[in-house]
């Protein structure tokens, strides 16, 4: 009898976990990922549990459902998206067909920007990129993770870390990797 | 005394400014200076301008210390370390342990970037209802200019650059003209052509280009030091005809 009457709501939650993962792995507009007031709409108010259940059943996929708090910090504006649990490696990022130099690119840009508390003019970063990479390298990779959200620059040129470096990248694993690595010093 | 005074208090926004969209630390500004440098003035403000100034100073001030803020909050997280080092770092470093260290701290995004039967379906009813590019903005901007192409001695008449009779006389007048510098002798092109202004050289030179098409002048080039002879003809030139570009205007 217990079991008749929780089979409507257990039917309605997988339903509703099948939708909150359609509505996350398909792209709408420009930027990945949902707002929290478009999860609301597609979900109901506990999206937020939902969430949690989604995130636990595609765990043995290797994915999870990630958030990136918003400008303003509310629920609303928090983006929620699909990501992978355990970082590619090397080899499968470059069968991607990502370059290693175009990671290295944004790498070394993305500590250069931490390093100064978070926010540096344009020129100043391709001024510090031009001593390891070609300029027209440099440029053209700046304006590219401008354009897909890794780095956020301002009407000033001034450059921020991005809503996506937040949302895909480990910043802290990445400083302590860079950090503890040793490099050559080169022989003038 | 109120320039001084207007002169400072423009300053004090501007290095506000300066800070705010540059990577300065933000503590370089003593801020309870410059609330005091505000307090002094204020008595003496008499303008709604000049106060309309003190508070965009206000402001500009309270976004330094938001600034400040940021910035202690950053230096505070562990994702604070000496920049030099770090530069150092990612100099020595060679490009494959960057992106070694960038992939491992990397958790891509996972979606879908395809199009949806519905998708699918808004797309054709848009391309389907889409006006041909020649009529879509034909109520704002009038119909489309054509192609580069040849302007003929007609399309001037229709587009009443010339009247019919107008370029008879201009034409006839520089036939004249240059049958009287010329007498059936070559003559520089450019001093032929030169007019008061670019415009009339210009002029010149298109009614030229049509005597030359007619056969009643003829041109050469030098192809060594590139100059341009004309000359006129009496009768009507004979020979091969051969198509030449001439830049005029800007010489």
């Amino acid at each position: 009898m217990v079991t008749n009457s929780m089979e409507p709501e257990r039917a309605l939650l997988e339903r509703k976990v099948r939708k909150s993962f359609q509505v996350l792995i398909l792209q709408r507009g420009r930027n990945p990922g949902v707002k929290g007031w478009e999860m609301k709409r597609h979900l109901g108010k506990d999206y937020k549990k939902i969430l949690e259940v989604l995130s636990e059943d595609i765990a043995p996929m290797g994915l999870e459902v990630y958030q990136v708090k918003g400008a303003d910090g509310s629920d609303d504006s928090t983006r929620y998206m699909l990501r992978f649990k355990e970082p590619p490696s090397l080899s499968e990022a470059e069968t991607a067909g990502i370059r290693i130099d175009d990671l290295a690119v944004l790498a070394s840009s993305i500590a250069f920007i931490n390093s100064k508390q978070g926010r540096v003019g344009r020129r100043e970063l391709e001024q510090f990129l031009r001593e390891k990479f070609p300029k027209w390298r440099v440029e053209y990779s700046v304006d590219r993770y401008v354009k897909r959200g890794y780095i956020d620059q301002d009407d000033k040129s001034l450059l921020r870390i991005g809503w996506r470096t937040r949302a895909e990248i480990d910043e802290r694993t990445l400083m302590t990797l860079i950090l503890s690595r040793s490099g050559e010093i080169p022989s003038s | 005394m109120a320039n001084k005074r207007l002169e400072d208090i423009l300053r004090l926004i501007a290095l506000l400014q300066d800070v705010q969209h540059s990577s300065a630390n933000p503590f370089d500004v003593d801020i309870l200076d410059k609330i005091l440098v505000l307090k002094k003035h204020l008595p003496d403000w008499e303008f709604l301008d000049d106060l309309l100034l003190d508070s965009q100073a206000l402001v500009e001030l309270s976004q330094v210390v938001k600034l400040q803020d940021q910035w202690l909050k950053h230096r505070a997280s562990s994702l604070y370390i000496d920049p030099l080092l770090v530069q150092l770092k990612v100099k020595l470093l060679p490009k494959n342990e960057l992106a070694a260290a960038f992939v491992k701290s990397w958790h891509p995004l996972a979606q879908i970037d395809q199009l949806s039967p519905q998708g699918l379906e808004r797309a054709f009813v848009y391309w389907r209802d889409l006006a041909p590019m020649s009529e879509r903005f034909k109520d704002q901007f009038g119909s489309y200019g054509t192609r580069p192409g040849i302007v003929d001695y007609q399309d001037l008449v229709d587009l009443k650059i010339f009247t019919q009779d107008q370029f008879e006389t201009r034409l006839n007048s520089i036939d004249d003209e240059l049958k009287l510098k010329s007498g059936e002798e070559w003559i520089d092109y450019r001093d032929f052509v030169k007019g008061k202004s670019v415009d009339e050289t210009i002029l010149r030179s298109y009614i030229l280009a049509f005597l030359i098409s007619e056969g009643r002048a003829v041109i050469q080039i030098d192809p060594l030091s590139n100059k341009i002879s004309v000359a006129w003809v009496n009768g009507k030139a004979t020979g091969e005809a051969k198509s030449v570009a001439i830049p005029v205007g800007d010489q």
